[in-house]
């Protein structure tokens, strides 16, 4: 089975942002794969593992440092690389550029599946998946938990999460899969895959060589951090009966919920 | 001999040489030769020479065997003669060394019966073997006989009675005592029916010497009312019962452990001459044209390694300070040793061509037992915490765990295949530079509003303080930190820290088996550490400490390290830090030796020195300290594992302190800090036992911690927990 798998290079969840206008200091952050596209990837390969044939192609739109990521799809196992890399994105690229400027470079590759993570966890706007399908013509299953294929490739069985509980449902081939956690458990990357990573071919294309403008849809007005989180406090007294009298006047006198 | 004419002396082959040629004489040497013959015809039997064929095929080894040769010498022969290794454990140690020296003086007695009887007197017809000589000889022997009876005994007691749980039992340890208990009872008797026979006749001119041979003497007494013909008779048939008893135990040795005479010299000949156990060093070049890494592959160990194997005697003193072990989990590290040795001999029969050559056989062609799995399980290479407890107990200087990090690197960085939970550990690693997986840009955050001087501000300072990951992000260790630095404020000391320039120590990582981040980790750290010209540095972590002043040097960085411990023993003896203010509530206080401190590092006194010059509370020891000290559990990367398997080895420890009667016990390691503390609460032992690193003690004497001056004061506990 031959897979596409678009991912996203983000900031790690622990780094220190910064905001700064419309968007963030990039600089001294750490940058990821996303971690939902780490399923991603993981099932892909799993997908090709268990039918022992294909190829599992990155697909990454962003700037020069986005080949890390790239670069640690291929170590998790991956065969080739798109990385779209064009100054005209870096600023505007919201949810409907980036899904039309994938489906312009997954129209020359051959695939029965395209998977990409749920949403990624910079600006968790969730919505490319279903635009790349949609802008492709094929279907698209968000959320996904578990993924079977027919032997013949024709339609995969699909486990998705719903709202309290899950969905199974049928789709034909070729569709989009959006990975949702628990859909696996994504590997740490080998040596020797690291090392064959670095000599995978990488092929870097532009808006031009794909034939697509950026056309973004919304644009970033403002962006702002959440408030500081208060520092807890502790309950303290000489037993149970006198710290839990102290929570109670606490909970009255300071929260004033009670 | 017949003939010498010697009158205090006695006849060497008396009542076995019939008359004329003595044909007794030829027989006893055609059967020593035959002896030897068996002896080396059961090396072969035993698979010993196949075994030896894998050894001499296998790789050289990265550590220097036999460098210095004649300094290796006399360590052999003093470890040896002297039980170095063996007496740590006296009970043992003791019977061990009463076998081994009867064993020594009565060869030394043989030798010179041998001489006497055998060369000097056929040749120079000199009879040495006379008056004083003869008598002290006499003496010695019988002394030293009786002694190895002793020492039989006793390891009998042990084998029987007291039945430690890590004993072995496999059938020749059933024999081996009662064996050489007939050979050395046999020899008493022989001597007794001699004694009987010729020297209690009063006219005999030994008779007034009869005593010089109290054993025998005694023993005598029993044949008294024998007749002479009973008495040789006898003597006849148990004379040859005890030659052909000693020379089947020459043959047994080929078959039995106790080839461990001939091997544990040799193994502590080649031992390794470094100040830690090392652990194979994997050049940063390998990380560009090697295709495999660590060991998956008999072959892939050096010969040294392998050679280990047949140096083991299997006496389980490794397996009995095993924190693993003793905590029910699957590894015991003797068994690894002979597990590798029987994978070993297998994987060698197999590898034998035709010509009985040795063929080391391509990964893809080998179809047999995989040597992880099948010679070493998963669950048992996983279980280690690297203590070193059992490198520091082998009497036949074998490194046991240093065999299992090369296949937990094969399992990490080939498989990706290790412990689930990680997986996080090796991504904070290598995204936050830490095992928590805090943002990097946070590790200075402890020192906030502490002003700690900051060496990018700075530019220059006579000690870094590398405070480690668990100072910078652990709230428990945090506290520990800070405590330090202002201790080293109020000391005067020019220190600084790098703040969030500083990066993990990777000593989790290596120990895990992720050379390849560790190398990383560690280069990262070297480079920041020469751009600033540092040159001594402190760490809080005994772990760091152990990484930066060892490991460090294989990859280009020559630093020199202090643990913190070393300095406030230092500054307390120099009255830098007054210790002014006793501390209330500690109670009597006992110490945890850090592995990495202790076994690895041998810092033992500083920390205790520290905890008198407090003078807040009597020290004990618990059960096991020093150089014996038992694991927290945290050490080889177990402080990021769940310890699923077994019982729990920080309960182990806490129960340890608990029962040396101790309320405060006392760490200088933060990973030690945080297991004890756990072990503690899990234990419900709150109320009797408390935890502190010596550091947070230290501060509070010096009146360095404003908040109390009371050992678990309220504050101080809340923000504990
Ligand atoms: S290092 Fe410690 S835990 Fe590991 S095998 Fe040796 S004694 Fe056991
Ligand atoms: S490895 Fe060493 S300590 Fe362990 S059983 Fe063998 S000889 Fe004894």
């Amino acid at each position: 089975m031959n897979t596409v798998v678009c991912i996203k290079q983000v900031p790690d969840t622990e780094t220190l942002i910064k905001v700064q206008g419309a968007g963030i200091v990039t600089e001294g952050i750490k940058w990821v794969m996303n971690p939902y596209d780490e399923f991603a990837v993981e099932e892909a390969l799993q997908q090709k593992e268990k039918m022992k044939a294909g190829a599992v192609t990155i697909v990454s739109l962003g700037p020069d440092r986005a080949i890390e990521a790239i670069r640690t799809g291929l170590a998790m196992g991956a065969d080739t690389a798109v990385h779209i890399n064009d100054a005209a994105f870096y600023e505007k690229a919201d949810p409907y550029a980036t899904a039309a400027v994938l489906a312009a470079a997954v129209k020359g590759l051959q695939y029965d599946a395209i998977f990409l993570g749920k949403q990624a966890i910079d600006d968790d706007s969730a919505q490319v998946p279903a635009m790349l399908a949609e802008m492709l013509g094929i279907p698209v299953v968000t959320m996904v938990v578990k993924f079977e294929v027919a032997p013949d490739k024709s339609k995969a069985t699909v486990t998705r999460e719903i709202e309290g509980g899950q969905a199974v449902v049928e789709v034909p081939l070729p569709a989009v899969f959006s990975a949702q956690k628990g859909l696996n458990e994504p590997r740490y990357a080998s040596l020797p895959g690291i090392m064959k990573a670095k000599k995978k071919p990488v092929d870097v294309k532009t808006a031009a060589d794909l034939g697509v403008s950026v056309d973004p849809k919304t644009v970033v007005k403002e962006m702002t951090l959440p408030p500081a989180r208060q520092a807890g406090k502790i309950i303290t007294g000489d037993d149970a009966a006198a710290k839990a009298k102290e929570l109670a006047r606490v909970l009255h006198e300071e929260v004033k919920i009670v | 001999m017949h003939g010498s004419g010697a009158e205090i002396s006695r006849e060497v082959f008396w009542n076995i040489l019939g008359p004329g040629f003595p044909t007794e004489q030829v027989l006893l040497y055609v059967l020593v030769v035959i002896a030897f013959l068996l002896f080396f015809h059961g090396l072969a039997r035993s698979g010993f020479f196949t075994r030896m064929k894998a050894i001499t095929s296998a790789k050289g080894s990265d550590v220097e065997r036999v460098n210095n040769p004649w300094d290796r010498f006399w360590y052999m022969v003093t470890d040896v003669f002297g039980h170095r290794k063996i007496l740590r454990e006296p009970y043992q140690g003791v019977f061990h060394l009463f076998i081994f020296w009867g064993f020594v003086a009565l060869a030394i007695t043989t030798a010179i019966v041998f001489l006497q009887a055998d060369i000097i007197w056929p040749i120079w017809h000199v009879w040495f073997m006379e008056g004083n000589f003869y008598l002290g000889l006499s003496l010695f022997a019988d002394v030293f006989g009786l002694v190895a009876i002793v020492g039989i005994l006793m390891a009998m007691a042990r084998r029987y009675f007291m039945k430690p749980k890590w004993l072995d039992e496999k059938g020749e340890d059933k024999v081996i005592l009662w064996f050489i208990l007939a050979i050395l009872v046999t020899g008493f008797v022989v001597e007794a029916l001699r004694i009987q026979a010729t020297e209690t006749d009063p006219a005999s001119p030994m008779n007034p010497y009869i005593w010089f041979s109290p054993v025998g003497r005694t023993i005598a007494f029993l044949f008294s009312g024998m007749s002479m013909d009973a008495l040789r008779d006898t003597h006849v048939v148990l004379w040859w019962t005890h030659v052909l008893g000693a020379l089947g135990f020459i043959v047994f040795i080929a078959y039995s452990k106790l080839l461990h005479i001939i091997m544990t010299p040799v193994n502590i000949f080649l031992r390794p001459d470094t100040p830690q156990p090392p652990i194979r060093v994997m050049p940063p070049e390998m990380f560009e044209n090697a295709e495999t890494f660590g060991i998956h592959n008999l072959e892939e160990y050096s010969w040294k390694d392998l050679f280990d194997t047949e140096a083991c005697m299997r006496c389980g003193r490794c397996v009995e300070v095993c924190p693993a072990f003793n905590t029910d989990k699957p590894l015991l590290p003797r068994d690894v040793i002979q597990n590798l040795r029987t994978y070993m001999e297998n994987k060698a029969k197999f590898a034998l061509d035709a010509d009985g050559n040795y063929r080391i056989i391509p990964d893809e062609e080998y179809t047999g037992p995989a040597l992880i799995g099948d010679g070493i399980e998963k669950d048992t290479i996983w279980a280690c915490t690297t203590c070193m407890a059992c490198v520091e107990a082998c009497p036949a200087y074998i490194l046991q765990f240093p065999k299992l990090i090369d296949l937990r690197r094969y399992l990490v960085m080939m498989e990706s295949d290790f412990p689930a939970e990680v997986m996080d550990v090796f991504k904070g690693m290598e995204n936050n530079s830490n095992p928590w997986s805090i943002g990097a840009h946070s590790r200075a955050d402890w020192a906030k509003g502490l002003d700690v001087p900051l060496l990018s501000e700075k530019g220059e300072a006579e000690y870094l303080f590398y405070v480690g990951c668990a100072g910078a992000f652990d709230d428990l260790n945090k506290k520990v930190a800070v405590s330090l630095v202002k201790i080293f404020k109020a000391a005067g000391l020019d220190f600084a820290i790098l703040g969030t320039e500083e990066g993990c120590c990777g000593d989790s990582a290596k120990k895990i088996g992720n050379e390849y981040v560790y190398q990383a980790l560690a280069m990262a750290n070297i480079e920041t550490f020469k751009a600033y010209n540092v040159s001594k540095i402190i760490t809080m972590c005994p772990h760091g400490y152990t990484v930066l002043k060892h490991d460090y040097k294989e990859l280009g960085g020559s630093f020199q390290v202090f643990h913190y411990t070393e300095i406030l023993d230092k500054l307390i003896k120099q009255g830098k830090i007054t210790l002014k203010q006793p501390i209330e509530n500690l109670g009597t206080i006992t110490y945890h030796d850090s592995c990495y401190l202790g076994r690895y590092n041998k810092i033992y006194d500083q920390p205790r020195d520290i905890l008198k010059a407090l003078k807040s509370g009597s020290l004990v020891e618990m059960k096991s300290h020093h150089a014996k000290s038992f694991c927290c559990g945290a050490g080889g990367g177990r402080m990021w594992m769940e310890e699923d398997l077994g019982t729990r080895i920080n309960q182990k420890r806490t129960q340890e302190a608990e029962a040396s009667g101790a309320k405060t016990i006392c760490t200088a390691c933060p990973f030690c800090y945080t297991m004890i503390s756990d072990g503690i609460k899990e234990l419900d032992l709150s109320e009797k036992l408390q935890a502190f690193d010596i550091a947070q003690l230290v501060a509070k004497a010096a009146g360095l911690d404003q908040k109390t001056n009371k050992a678990g004061g309220e504050g101080e506990q809340e923000a504990a927990n």
